[in-house]
């Protein structure tokens, strides 16, 4: 691949020939990513219940199938008495509709603000262990090796649970392990980039090698980190839902998905499905959407 | 050549173990917990406070600490293969490792093989027809499967095969609490059953297992799937391939092949999964209470035990550098075109 393609391929979501094959798949998972997106920014008006309001009547099953189209036009031509409890309410008495929608402002902002972090760390760490190649940089790629050897979901558990259960110490814990694969990323791409001819050019200009590096090769070597970043967003939201199905994360009674799967587990063995089931769907088609988001960013930036 | 290729990889190996050994254990007395008052409780009286401190060894300073704990001071430690006892339970880390370890191992050896069982044939089928529904299938459920909630299948797949259908066992375990285990030889349950010629007890061992299983390869086989059909077309876009055919050999046999040629790119990722799902079978064991090496995991950190955190890290991460240096021998062997340098 010459420079000038390369370097287009950089911006190539700008150019109209260059856009992402649509397919319904790609369709779903990028409505459905808006929608979680805003939720987290919005949830509060939308939701009929506060999310950590505790006086229902706990373990109402959700309304039968049969009964959800007159019950959904009293709701909207709003002639109904009270807003129904759409998921039912969990042992606690909350209501698990308004906790399930709730959920994407904590779960979402702990995988994009972490995700960000590691970015913020990985990428000028890796640009420089990419273009200046000595005993330091060496070094300090021996340290991310030993880092990245860690067994991320007990190490996770580790920093959270001995660091303090807030979910601002999920959001540091969750960007330490994943800055080593920024790292690496940029590392491998700036090396790359170094032996192009635009750098020789901005040499033979005058241009000082910090210059070249952070102008002409830092640019050029985003692309592969902005690819992973939609993977490690649907990772760092299944992390953060597993350290508090364990109980090493966020605390009760914050509405994050993990955890009201977790209260749910007792239930379910007694049949009671509806307190884990809703948020884990949410779960799962949240992550699936980030996966397909990666996947087809994947595909378009290797073509 | 290939024995200078393993002893210089065991070489950077104790050098990672050794840089990993220190980063965990600074690491844990970095961070601001208080294992102390964890252990005596948050009303303890000042003298209980410093005894417990004293009895923790924790009153040290922490260069004697690390000492002791190497086995360089005083008493045995790391370099005798010892890794100090569980403050919460004051066995020795080594034997409840030992007592964890096995179940985690036999959970990911059975799910792994049957992920693959399944993933090749589906990842050459997929290959040899692209374009086609399987293709597409397996393409979606290549996505889906690996960026899935396993806790959260697993706590369904309870819903629908206990509660509902009542063809799976609680989720209480490796065992039914009315059978008594067999002989612990191995620690592995099911080969204690049959060196015990326990048939029983192996039948009522893996139906325990069954949801485990299934939860497990519902997740893995995704990317492993993935990796078969990538690594097929690949394989069959190569040289070799194309000459096989150019040379006029039966189907059969190209197919056979390029197999080979995919079968070692897929063996890697199983291998690196494997390393991977030592530490990550963590929430599958929870709620399936296996009682894993995950599962003393969560207790150990939960409890701020140090000793017992430093072990499972170290232990889990050497079994997986071992597991790495082992597929690259393998590697070679299945794939004779890689030459070790």
């Amino acid at each position: 691949m010459s420079d000038i393609t390369s370097a287009s391929s950089a911006i190539g979501n700008l150019q109209p020939k260059a856009r992402l094959a649509i397919s319904p798949l790609l369709t779903f998972a990028v409505v459905f990513a808006l929608g979680a997106l805003i939720l987290a920014a919005f949830s509060e008006y939308i939701v009929p219940y506060d999310p950590v309001d505790s006086s229902f009547i706990p373990n109402m099953p959700p309304p039968a199938l049969g009964d959800i189209p007159s019950l959904l036009w009293g709701t909207l031509t709003g002639t109904a008495a009270e807003p129904i409890h759409w998921f039912g309410t969990d042992s606690s008495g909350f209501d698990v509709f308004s906790r399930v929608l709730c959920a994407p402002r904590i779960d979402l902002s702990i995988a994009l603000a972490s995700n960000f972090l590691a970015m913020l760390i990985g990428i000028p760490f890796g640009l420089v262990a990419g273009y200046f190649r000595n005993p330091l940089t060496e070094l300090m790629m021996r340290v991310s090796d030993v880092l990245q050897s860690f067994p991320v979901f007990i190490s996770a558990m580790i920093l959270v649970a001995l660091g303090g259960q807030s979910i601002a110490n999920v959001i540091v814990a969750l960007s330490l392990l994943y800055a080593p694969i920024y790292v690496r990323l940029t590392r491998s791409e700036v090396m790359a980039q170094k032996s192009k001819g635009m750098v020789e050019a901005s040499r033979a200009l005058g241009q000082s090698e910090l210059m070249i590096a952070m102008k002409h090769v830092l640019p050029n070597s985003m692309g592969p980190s902005l690819v992973q970043s939609s993977v490690t967003i649907g990772f760092a939201i299944l992390l953060t839902a597993g350290l508090s199905f364990v109980g090493a994360g966020v605390r009760p009674p914050n509405p994050e998905w993990g955890l009201m799967i977790s209260t749910g587990a007792n239930d379910i063995v007694l049949g009671q499905w509806w307190t884990s089931v809703f948020p884990g769907i949410a779960i799962s088609l949240t992550v699936f959407a980030f996966a397909v988001i990666g996947d087809a960013l994947e595909q378009r930036y290797n073509r | 050549m290939i024995r200078k290729f393993i002893l210089k990889r065991l070489a950077i190996g104790a050098l990672q173990m050794l840089g990993l050994t220190l980063a965990v254990f600074f690491l844990v007395r970095m961070l601001p917990a208080d294992p102390v008052s964890r252990l005596v409780g948050l009303n303890a009286s000042p003298e209980a406070y410093a005894q417990a401190q004293r009895s923790l060894g924790l009153d040290k300073p922490v260069v004697t600490q690390l000492l002791e704990y190497l086995g360089l001071g005083s008493g045995p430690g790391l370099l005798q293969g010892n890794l100090g006892t569980s403050w919460l339970t004051n066995a020795s880390v080594v034997s409840e490792i030992g007592a964890s370890l096995p179940t985690t191992l036999e959970l990911l050896t059975y799910s792994f093989v049957v992920t693959l069982l399944i993933a090749i044939p589906v990842g050459v089928a997929s290959a040899s027809n692209p374009g086609k529904f399987v293709d597409k299938a397996v393409f979606v459920y290549g996505l889906f499967g690996g960026s899935q909630p396993e806790f959260w299948w697993g706590l369904l797949f309870v819903l629908i095969f206990f509660a509902q259908l009542n063809v799976a066992p609680a989720p209480l375990g490796m065992i039914d609490p009315l059978l008594i285990p067999p002989p612990r030889v191995t620690g592995f349950y099911t080969l204690d059953a049959v060196i015990a010629g326990d048939f029983r007890a192996l039948i009522d061992i893996f139906h325990h297992l069954m949801l485990p299983i299934l939860t497990m390869v519902f997740v893995l086989s995704g990317p492993v799937i993935k990796m078969a059909r990538q690594s097929m077309i690949r394989a069959q876009a190569s040289d070799f391939i194309l000459y096989a055919n150019a040379a006029g050999l039966r189907q059969s046999q190209v197919t056979r092949y390029s197999m080979r040629a995919a079968i070692a790119p897929t063996i890697t990722l199983v291998g690196i999964l494997y390393g991977v799902m030592l530490g990550g079978a963590v929430l599958v064991e929870s709620v399936y209470s296996l009682g894993g090496i995950g599962q003393y995991a969560v207790r150990s950190v939960l409890a701020f035990d140090y000793p017992s955190i430093q072990g499972i890290v170290l232990v889990i991460t050497a079994i997986s550098l071992l597991i790495y240096l082992a597929l690259d021998i393998l590697y070679a062997v299945i794939d004779p075109r890689v030459v070790y340098s």
